[in-house]
């Protein structure tokens, strides 16, 4: 399903849990698709079960799954424009860490700007396709 | 779930475990770790009921453990030394195990000793060390234990046959939760297998934690400011452990929640700023190195 980095120094638990969500977020993993079981998974990546179903549980708290009794657990519908809080938390840091760089190289905010325009729009382009 | 209480034990005057408090839950890996001569296999020894402790508590679901058949029957120990009779092959051992362990699997042995290739007919004490080791855990397995127990069990067995022993592990505690007591100097391989982590050192029990939380109250920060003198004052909130200069560039070592220093950081501005949550390796060295900052400075 996915493989999981050794050498990370995120845990297999954060690991877990955000190769789902980006699966679930690429449509990987459409709406209603049921989750490998935990003995599953825990098998194919020789993992604790105990840490795929904490995973689970917070990928379920998060929104991403739903579970039912006895039958597993499946892939949420996710609408269109949801935002994740924690991706945007994450994104907003990155996008200052890099414009801090920026700045530091010696360029200007419209400079900034308009790097950030191109990227965008390059962006845009491709996906229109 | 298996709990020790108090517990000490003393060889010929020289005191291996003292007071020592240890808690396995049902069903969860548990990583016994801490340097050479530690007490890790004593520990062990005495939840397999070896050992007898001189004082404290030894119990497996609320029942003493020394010199109970019925807890020690759903016990799988794999001790760091093995021993067998002299002219047994592994075929002769497992009819021997049946003999004593209700829930022993033919059918399991069978397939397992098919799956590590092992000869069955061959004589136990002409196996090489690793297949010794891989026979003792086909064994072992084969009696579906409630509790493994295993000593250093990976250490000298090669990659492949590792994943193996690990696969037929996790798939025991995902179908019949099975609780799991594994000690071993591989801290890599523990950070990724177990979900709780006790480090010992000197016969006490230093830390004992679910992993995860562990790992996530405790980070290395690299930090430099454009005007320092005002941070630092800043800095004194924080519950720092280890710190050293690298040049501009500050090393912390930080015993905070994530958030905490991320709001901190908001305030003070640092013009670098870098965190990383610590390895169990990173953790282990930090815990057990002490304050000796040669043993550090390598490390960080």
């Amino acid at each position: 399903m996915f493989q999981l980095d050794s050498k990370s120094r995120k845990s297999i638990y954060e690991q877990v849990v955000d190769n789902i969500k980006e699966m679930i977020l690429s449509k990987v993993l459409r709406a209603d698709e049921k989750l490998p079981s935990v003995r599953d998974l825990s098998g194919t990546l020789t993992i604790n079960p105990n840490t795929v179903q904490k995973a689970y549980k917070e990928l379920e708290r998060l929104g991403y799954v739903y579970s039912m009794t006895g039958l597993g657990t499946f892939v949420s519908k996710i609408e269109e424009g949801q935002i994740d809080e924690v991706l945007l938390l994450n994104g907003k840091q990155q996008m200052k860490n890099s414009i801090r760089e920026l700045y530091y190289a010696g360029l200007r905010r419209d400079e900034i700007m308009d790097i950030i325009q191109e990227i965008l729009d390059t962006r845009e382009r491709g996906g229109a396709k | 779930m298996i709990t020790v209480k108090n517990v000490s034990k003393s060889f010929e005057g020289f005191m291996a475990l003292s007071d020592l408090e240890m808690n396995v839950k049902k069903g969860s890996i548990y990583g016994l770790v801490g340097t050479n001569g530690a007490g890790k296999t004593t520990v062990i020894k005495h939840i397999a009921g070896v050992y007898k402790e001189n004082q404290g508590l030894i119990q497996i679901e609320g029942e003493p453990v020394y010199d109970n058949s019925f807890i020690k029957e759903r016990i799988g120990y794999v001790p760091d030394d093995l021993y067998f009779f002299g002219s047994y092959s592994l075929k002769e051992m497992g009819r021997f195990y049946k003999g004593i362990y209700p829930n022993w699997s033919q059918e399991r042995f069978d397939a397992m000793v098919a799956r590590f290739g092992l000869n069955p007919n061959q004589k136990l004490t002409r196996f090489s060390k690793g297949m010794q080791k891989q026979a003792t855990f086909i064994l072992t397995m084969s009696t579906r234990p409630d509790y493994l127990i295993l000593d250093e069990p990976i250490d000298g067995l090669d990659p492949i046959i590792r994943k193996l022993v690990w696969k037929y592990i996790v798939d025991d505690v995902a179908e019949r939760e099975m609780t799991v007591l594994v000690s071993s100097h591989n801290l890599r391989e523990m950070e990724n297998i177990c979900d709780a982590i006790g480090i010992i050192s000197g016969g006490k029990m230093v830390i004992e934690r679910d992993l995860d939380e562990l790992r996530s109250d405790i980070h290395k920060v690299q930090l430099a400011f454009s005007d320092k003198e005002k941070a630092e004052g800043e800095l004194e909130s924080l519950n720092i452990l280890h710190r050293e200069h690298r040049g501009s560039v500050e090393l912390l070592i930080i015993r905070n929640r994530k958030d905490e220093v991320e709001a901190l950081m908001e305030k003070v501005k640092p013009v670098i700023f870098d965190m990383l949550p610590l390895t169990l390796e990173e953790i282990f060295i930090y815990e057990l190195g002490g304050a000796d900052d040669e043993i550090q400075g390598i490390i960080f």
